[in-house]
């Protein structure tokens, strides 16, 4: 993977995305850059990041669930 | 069983922390059940989509009397709003079909159990990480913000920050690994 690529998949494993104006949660612009494999990497690298994110937080909450509790407040 | 239907019925009721921790519980299920969509949409976007169309739900949500109803519920909810989106990025048929074919053969999702082992040794691996990977890594467990505002936060530019959440993660991943623990193993469906 080029230096390029592995910039654009550590945005995609960020839990951060933005929403249409009718609310739909969007896909991540940097998702779009990516081919197959990248996509795919990105998917992988995102479950390690998630369980490390579960381990190390006190309530056990990860960062996608994070962002979807501040869409619930 | 019976905490299930209790935890069903805090959610129902609006209660965003008992969602939160049942969310947290089945996070890992979820997201491993958009496995075949990996490469055609983005499972981020539709596993915090999925949540959040099943909290829109829970108060109208009848339990089946089977195990994980909720979760159950969650898993074609999640795969419904990845076909959608499938589509957006033009799928062809022959390509829906396949998926629906691996998505068969995938069979039941179950719930993950926390390991309290891992999360020790995560938690000590955490501690030896270098100053700045650290840092980076620490900006974005804290708050899902923006890049650019996470590495303002810990004054790096955005490319500096996100090299050091990857060198974070891999610094992780092979100190894990002198602790005889393999992530991908542990975390294997």
């Amino acid at each position: 993977m080029t230096p390029e690529e592995l910039l654009l998949l550590e945005q995609v494993v960020s839990a951060r995305r933005e929403r249409t104006v009718d609310g739909v949660v969007k896909s991540h612009p940097a998702w779009h850059d990516l081919d197959a494999a990248g996509r795919t990497a990105a998917f992988d690298e995102t479950v390690r990041q998630r369980a490390v994110e579960r381990s190390l937080d006190p309530a056990g909450e990860s960062s996608t669930i994070k962002a979807v509790l501040a869409r619930l407040r | 069983m019976q905490a299930e239907v209790a935890q069903l019925a805090q959610i129902s009721t609006g209660d965003a922390a008992a969602f939160g921790r049942w969310a947290s519980s089945v996070e890992s299920s979820l997201r491993g059940s958009l496995r075949p969509f990996a490469a055609r949409c983005d499972t981020e976007a539709v596993l915090q989509e999925a949540l959040l169309r099943v909290w829109q739900v829970a108060p109208r949500f009848v339990h089946d009397g089977k195990p994980n109803a909720l979760l159950r519920f969650a898993v074609i909810t999640a795969r419904n709003v990845a076909f959608t989106e499938m589509r957006k990025v033009s799928s062809t048929p022959t390509e829906i079909d396949q998926l629906h074919r691996q998505l068969e053969a995938q069979g039941d999702v179950q719930p993950r159990l926390p390991d309290p082992h891992l999360r020790v040794a995560i938690a000590k691996c955490r501690e030896k990480l270098p100053p700045q990977p650290g840092m980076a890594l620490g900006a974005r467990i804290d708050r899902p913000d923006d890049d650019h505002v996470l590495a303002a936060s810990v004054r790096m530019s955005l490319n500096t920050f996100l090299q050091n959440v990857t060198r974070a993660r891999k610094f992780l991943a092979e100190c894990l690994k002198k602790a005889g623990i393999d992530l991908d193993l542990e975390l294997a469906p």
